[in-house]
């Protein structure tokens, strides 16, 4: 069965904004997540990623209008907005967020907003509840009589994995991780990316890592889709985006990440990205862009296959485009 | 034990202020010029009498000598004697203050209760023209003087509440039932407490209201909304007991307030509370009555604040850490 | 950690001026343009200037002396007398306009004496730290706790009535609050890089003070005077109420405290009582407004509410799809 388990068409987010005016922060997004793959959704701050998988899960506050579709199994879960959606919380898809350390209520025990969300959905009562909590603990790697901790007397790394351990309470299918590991330092990023590959290997899951940092990707995730501006201007597999990227930005990306041996030069991005709170006309990525030509500025590049299983948005990809400019 | 460390160090603060308010007291009475009795007027002030006032008081021997004869009196629970009735002060402060507490604390409940209210409304609400009502009222509230808003519902109720003292003094003679008598107690305490509830009741709905939107702001909010909980749910069960922790401060330290409000309603209202008291004081410029109000006053928000502490440590595990 | 590197030109943290020379002109009018970016402010202001005004030209706007009897005692307000008499046959309008005088005065420069010793105690101990820090702190602490009106009361009652006294017993009881708040955000304007950077090339202490520590503190410090005044101005109300105002002055608090004791009440004469408590309020709810006004720009928080009763809403997907 290779049914895909979520499947995001054609998403937009806007944001009212105070001084009147709107953001139009997701413009467009699709993508498909397999069951059982690991998917990164890359980009730099401001990009609409966040906003995204937010979206997947209803989680926009009362200034945001959304438009699009976002199919749970066939289902599309905007269909009636939160009625629709908020059945599908924790138990369908759940979530890490960023900064999980704050994820926590500091007036409560963690073992206790572990059991919370069970508790909710029916999925344990009583002693058993106790029981599961203990075995999740362990299972990140937390012992078990630690439920009864508050949150200040974890570690920033324990707080990350029992916010892993609090996102698995209801067995979900899909699994959405918004940088779970920025803020912590990098013997402890490493022990949680292993053990977020691990959890979604022994559950089952699906995953979609939300991050701006290119190497977690590499390391955990099978296929990406590069953000930017709120749209994606390319997806493949990790493989190819590193080594064959189609799109401009994905290209500078992969290689502004410093050289370990200092054999080659850091390369940034000169630039910033395009406020979205006004429409854009043309590739949005076209100023900052090192192979811009003719169309760029005027032509918004469609996201086109340039491959198996790869796709970019970029008119460098379009032979009708070269030959005409 | 967890916090024997944060439960010593307040003690040890709330006795160390005590202190300080007692050598307040010393200091202001008789670090003036001359001293306090040469400026007394009264009708039986004379010279003879002063004299006298001033041996007893001890005020010919030296100021240190005066002050550890003050502390050594204050320990054996003597406060020296009215000028005016010539009582232990003790008696004259202590069974008034019997009086205001009750109706302080009704005061004050109406102010939780309603501030509580208030401000839940106005967070949820937020933005909508019921916030920004509530926000209006509760500011003007807290802007009207007290004295003067007792004064103004004095007019307004005279018909039909009792204006003045603590009790009908012709009941006794009816032979009342004990219910009888609390009504008529509760008639005589209504609008003193009702003025410091009003005044105090705008401040609550303010502090409930900013610390409940920043509760609701926190991440730990948008978390337990992802994992389905209501909105009635999560406000219930995780943000009004983190803005909870607000509220205990602030009730710490109306106490403050609460002592100047009981001093003017009770003057307004003529209530034989410890306000009146010294209410009386001043105005007879009874000193050692005065000095003794003063201390029972201090000493009472003092044991509002350290009970204020341990209501907090209660409430917040992150406390004493 | 690789991320992607932004253009040149990145400026410092927001909100961070530094020491450009256009930041320390634009620091100078941060309370000013505060007030003129939000309404509420703005009319708060605004009460507060037209009050000061009356203040000032009192004797040109008052149509009576303050201790001018022009008729019967609690005569009602007519259309000769548009607030009534007093007890003493004094207009009321009259009385209010003067009065405003003595209570601005008092709510002013008491607040001014607390906001100087308070600053310079906030100052001090959050800049210097250590045991100077620890010290002064406990003793503002225990001073925090004492009640204030009770503690203003014994020391007027004691060390007489008169409106030098009463500025100073206010100023004196309110420093405390001031004095944390400061000592907090210069602690840390302390940690900033310039603050350093000047203490490396060996400016003196009180160099850095007054010329880096003071701007940067310093419209939080008038947002606090601004309360205080309130505070101060609601101070002399109780004093005068009991008694302990200056006898020789007319203010409001003096107002109510003589409606009181010439029993107004008694014959319904609510003119008496009214005008004086209105004018008290106004001015403290429009010194409310505006110094909450100013702390709340100085300390913006842009939090995000994950609560509403209103949902996110759908929309329909835009033809153009890009």
């Amino acid at each position: 069965m290779n049914e895909p388990v979520l499947t995001v068409e054609d998403l937009h987010v806007w944001f009212e904004l105070e001084r009147g005016g709107e953001l139009h922060a997701v413009q467009g997004v699709s993508f498909e997540l397999r069951p059982g793959e690991r998917f990164g959704l890359v980009g730099e701050s401001g990009c609409g990623k966040t906003t995204t998988i937010l979206a997947l899960m209803g989680l926009l506050p009362s200034s945001a209008s959304v438009a699009g579709r976002v199919l749970l199994d066939g289902e599309d879960v905007l269909a009636r907005g939160e009625q629709s959606v908020s059945p599908h919380r924790w138990t369908d898809i759940a979530m890490v967020f960023q900064g999980a350390m704050n994820a926590f209520n500091p007036v409560k025990r963690i073992g206790d907003q572990i059991a919370e969300p069970m508790k909710l959905h029916g999925l344990a009562e009583g002693r058993s509840t106790r029981q599961r909590v203990g075995e999740l603990l362990e299972r990140v790697g937390i012992p078990a009589a630690r439920a009864s901790s508050y949150p200040h007397e974890f570690s920033g790394g324990m707080r990350q994995r029992a916010a892993l351990a609090m996102a698995l309470a209801c067995k979900p299918r899909v699994l959405l991780a918004d940088e779970p590991t920025t803020a912590l330092d990098v013997m402890v990023q490493a022990q949680i990316l292993q053990l977020l590959a691990e959890l979604a290997d022994d559950f089952g899951l699906s995953l979609v890592l939300v991050t701006h940092d290119l190497p977690i990707v590499a390391q955990v995730c099978e296929r990406a889709a590069v953000m930017y501006a709120g749209e994606i201007v390319e997806t493949g597999s990790t493989d190819s985006l590193y080594h064959d990227p189609k799109h401009p930005y994905t290209r500078l990306l992969f290689s502004a990440t410093p050289d370990l041996y200092g054999e080659e030069d850091v390369v940034s991005i000169p630039g910033t990205p395009p406020r979205l709170d006004r429409e854009l006309v043309g590739c949005p990525f076209a100023p900052r862009c090192d192979r811009v030509f003719e169309p760029c500025a005027s032509i918004a590049p469609p996201l086109r296959p340039t491959g198996a299983g790869h796709a970019a948005a970029c008119h460098l990809n379009d032979p009708v485009m070269r030959v005409a400019s | 034990m967890r916090g024997a460390d944060y439960f010593l160090k307040r003690t040890l603060f709330a006795l160390v202020t005590v202190f300080v308010a007692i050598t307040l007291n010393f200091i202001i009475f008789r670090a003036t010029p001359g001293d306090a009795v040469t400026g007394l007027r009264c009708q039986f002030c004379t010279v003879e009498f002063k004299e006298q006032l001033r041996a007893e008081l001890g005020l010919d021997q030296s100021k240190w000598e005066q002050y550890w004869i003050y502390l050594k009196s204050l320990a054996q629970g003597d406060m020296g004697r009215s000028f005016v009735t010539r009582e232990p002060v003790v008696d004259e402060v202590l069974e008034p203050l019997l009086n205001t507490l009750p109706m302080l604390a009704l005061g004050t409940a109406f102010a939780i209760v309603f501030g509580i209210i208030a401000g839940v409304v106005a967070a949820w609400r937020r933005g909508t023209f019921l916030d920004w009502g509530n926000l209006s009222f509760s500011l003007l509230f807290y802007s009207l003087p007290t004295q003067w808003l007792g004064l103004m519902l004095l007019i307004v109720f005279a018909g039909t509440l009792p204006a003045a003292g603590i009790s009908d003094p012709f009941l006794e003679f009816t032979d009342p039932s004990w219910w009888e008598t609390f009504v008529d107690r509760l008639e005589h305490m209504i609008l003193p407490a009702a003025t410091i509830g009003i005044v105090l009741f705008g401040e609550y709905a303010l502090i409930v209201r900013s610390s409940l939107l920043e509760a609701l702001s926190e991440d730990y909010v948008l978390t337990a909304r992802a994992k389905g909980l209501r909105n009635l749910a999560i406000v219930w069960k995780h943000a009004f007991r983190a803005s909870l922790l607000p509220v205990a401060t602030l009730i710490a330290l109306s106490a403050g307030y609460l002592v100047a409000g009981a001093i003017l309603v009770e003057a307004v209202f003529s209530y034989p509370g410890i306000g009146l008291v010294t209410y009386d004081a001043v105005a007879e410029r009874d000193y050692p009555v005065l000095q003794g109000a003063f201390l029972i006053l201090t000493l009472s928000v003092v044991i509002a604040n350290y009970a204020a502490d341990l209501l907090y440590f209660k409430l917040d595990p992150r406390i004493a850490e | 950690m690789s991320t992607i590197a932004s253009g040149p030109g990145a400026a410092g943290a927001p909100g961070d001026p530094g020491d450009l020379p256009q930041a320390r002109r634009r620091r100078g009018g941060v309370v000013w343009s505060i007030v003129r970016s939000r309404p509420q402010a703005a009319i708060a202001g605004n009460i507060l200037l037209v009050t000061i005004l009356v203040a000032i030209f009192a004797p040109f706007l008052a149509p009576y002396g303050p201790r001018e009897k022009v008729g019967p005692p609690f005569a009602p307000p007519s259309a000769e007398f548009p607030l009534g008499l007093d007890d003493g046959g004094i207009d009321i309008l009259s009385l209010i306009i003067y009065g405003s005088r003595v209570s601005l005065v008092v709510g002013f420069a008491a607040a001014a004496v607390a906001m100087l010793i308070g600053g310079a105690v906030g100052i001090i101990s959050g800049y210097f730290g250590g045991k100077t820090d620890i010290t002064l702190m406990r003793i503002t602490d225990y001073f925090l706790v004492i009640p204030d009106v009770p503690l203003m009361i014994v020391i007027a009652a004691i060390w007489g009535r008169s409106l030098t006294n009463i500025i100073i017993i206010i100023g004196v009881i309110y420093w405390t609050g001031t004095a944390r708040i400061i000592r907090a955000q210069v602690k840390s304007v302390r940690e900033r890089v310039y603050i350093r950077r000047a203490q490396a090339l060996g400016a003196s202490d009180s160099r850095i003070i007054f010329r880096h520590v003071l701007p940067q503190v310093a419209p939080l410090l008038v947002a606090n005077t601004v309360l205080t005044v309130a505070v101060a101005i609601f101070a002399e109300t109780a004093l005068a109420f009991l008694g302990l105002g200056d006898p020789s002055l007319v203010s409001w608090g003096r107002m109510i405290e003589n409606a009181f004791v010439s029993n107004a009440i008694s014959v319904d004469a609510w003119w008496a009582i009214a005008p004086p408590g209105i004018a008290v309020a106004v001015v403290i709810l429009a010194c409310t407004l505006l110094g909450t006004a100013i702390e709340d720009a100085l300390n913006p928080r842009l939090r995000v509410g994950h609560l509403s009763v209103r949902r996110f809403r759908l929309r329909p997907v835009p033809k153009d799809a890009a």
